[in-house]
């Protein structure tokens, strides 16, 4: 069975989105269009099987923060739908939902408790996540004092610790030193032994190899293609260098 | 919706906790705000609509009419306040996990039951006691709770779809805050039922915090006059309604919650 089924999915947003009712009453006495419309997803469709290292490629406002978000129930598409078989744990720019005024360990339980974890789970894997993000001595500091490294670290420990079918990240490898990132990159390979299901959202390419097995590239909010992560490195490069000449 | 807040039981917990840790965190009395502020407004009230305007012709004690109007109508107000801007106030979560949002107005409502009003109202029954221990019925208490949470009910459907219209258009938040000003006043707080002119007193209690107040007043009263029976079938009914109806709006606006918020 596919972990995720992803068929003909079309989001829209509405571009100049007035916040105030004066705003909307003016334009319905207008008789103007009270939005233009801007498509970010056009008929994305593409499926994941379990234990896959998946990869979304492509430029900025191509596309992929959108798709993102629609994977993780974020925004909600238009059109086409969305199958994911399993529980989801979304991470975004590695910080996600890290409240600043908490400490490291409140945030630890935040995060576990929105997953729906229960309180003798959090107990359980509790332990797990400060020793992987070797942050022990700073688990009592407010995470506003934490350098963008160390949120990273944090983010990152949460994510692959709690015990989900398919976790979602985006940009990931970007960030944090390079020991760390080494460290990321074994765990996720350990992920994928067991059975789950890792889909990345990226522009830094190579991290990308060791870790996905297919990828897809997107552009203007249309899928390029769709295949083995090597050939499609090799031809989104290639696009990108055609486009500076 | 229920199922789904159950689920989540463990993340409840911990907002509530949090919300309430963080609420008199930095302040010198803490805790003891939740009682000196009713405490405050039952002295600046009594002295301005009993000594100068002189609305408490017919009630005795009028300090203990105030109060144990005064809280529960406070209990409204706040938990109104605050779940509007529960979903604002936490885009940034909102903005990077889903999990039910339905949460953070819930949250907001079982805060304030824990740290204001439950206490607030001990303080009542307290005044009660001392001003006039012979008026309690005993009986009377064992509706305590079902009016708290006809109330809870009442309030959580309300909160529900301004929490989310909020979102959408921030303009709720002023429109509300006017509203709930003359609300106050169309509820039986600083007056008593009976100065509500006959032919308007049908109309009067259509108004569903009305009549919830006075049940408030007729814990500790006995010799006031009271809602018709019909009245109070009529709110437990409104509020049941009104909490679906709440609940579908919710689900149908927070679609776009994650795009605009």
């Amino acid at each position: 069975m596919d972990a995720i089924v992803v068929n003909g999915v079309t989001k829209r947003f509405r571009k100049p989105y007035d916040k105030t009712l004066k705003g909307f009453f003016i334009s319905l006495v207008k008789r103007e269009k009270l939005y233009k419309e801007f498509v970010a997803l056009n008929g994305v469709s593409f499926s994941v099987k379990k234990s896959e290292g998946f990869a979304i490629i492509g430029k900025n406002g191509a596309g992929k923060s959108t798709l993102f978000k629609v994977l993780s129930g974020i925004i909600t598409q238009d059109e086409g739908e969305v199958k994911i078989n399993g529980t989801v744990a979304p991470l975004i720019e590695l910080s996600a939902g890290l409240s600043g005024d908490l400490t490291g360990e409140e945030n630890i339980r935040l995060n576990c408790a929105i997953f729906g974890l229960t309180r003798k789970q959090i107990e359980e894997v509790y332990p797990d996540i400060v020793a992987f993000s070797e942050l022990e001595e700073f688990i009592d500091t407010p995470v506003k004092f934490y350098s963008s490294g160390m949120k990273a670290r944090l983010g990152f420990s949460i994510a692959v610790h709690i015990d989900t079918d398919i976790i979602l990240i985006d940009e990931v490898l970007a960030v944090g030193d390079k020991d760390f990132r080494e460290k990321c990159e074994a765990k996720m390979q350990e992920l994928k032994q067991r059975g789950k299901t890792l889909v990345i959202v990226s522009h830094s390419l190579n991290p990308l190899k060791k870790i996905c097995d297919r990828a897809l590239i997107l552009e203007k909010g249309k899928v390029v293609d769709i295949g083995d992560i090597h050939s499609m490195i090799e031809k989104y490069q290639g696009k990108k260098k055609k486009k500076k000449k | 919706m229920l199922a789904e807040l159950k689920k989540y039981k463990e993340l409840i917990y911990f907002l509530v906790h949090k919300e309430v840790r963080i609420r008199y965190r930095n302040s010198l009395f803490g805790f003891f705000w939740s009682l000196l502020e009713p405490l405050g407004l039952m002295i600046i009230y009594t002295i301005v609509f009993a000594l100068i305007l002189k609305l408490s012709r017919g009630i005795d004690n009028y300090p203990l009419y105030i109060l144990s109007g005064l809280i529960p109508w406070v209990f409204f107000n706040d938990t109104l306040k605050k779940s509007m801007q529960s979903l604002s106030r936490n885009a940034s979560l909102i903005k990077k996990i889903y999990f039910p949002r339905e949460i953070f107005p819930f949250t907001t409502l079982i805060a304030n039951v824990v740290a204001n009003f439950l206490p607030a109202m001990l303080l009542v029954i307290a005044l009660a006691l001392i001003l006039q221990p012979g008026e309690i019925s005993w009986f009377k208490m064992l509706f305590a709770p079902g009016i708290v949470l006809l109330q809870a009910v009442f309030t959580f459907g309300l909160s529900l779809v301004l929490s989310v219209l909020n979102v959408f258009y921030r303009d709720v938040e002023f429109i509300s805050n006017l509203v709930l000003r003359g609300w106050m006043y169309l509820s039986p707080i600083i007056y008593p039922l009976s100065f509500v002119p006959e032919e308007y007193f049908n109309f009067y209690v259509l108004n569903p915090m009305a009549v919830i107040v006075s049940l408030y007043h007729d814990l500790f009263y006995s010799n006031l006059q009271t809602v018709p029976t019909w009245s109070i079938f009529y709110v437990i009914v409104f509020s049941i309604i009104q909490l679906f109806v709440a609940m579908l709006i919710f689900k149908r606006l927070n679609r776009r919650v994650g795009e605009v918020i």
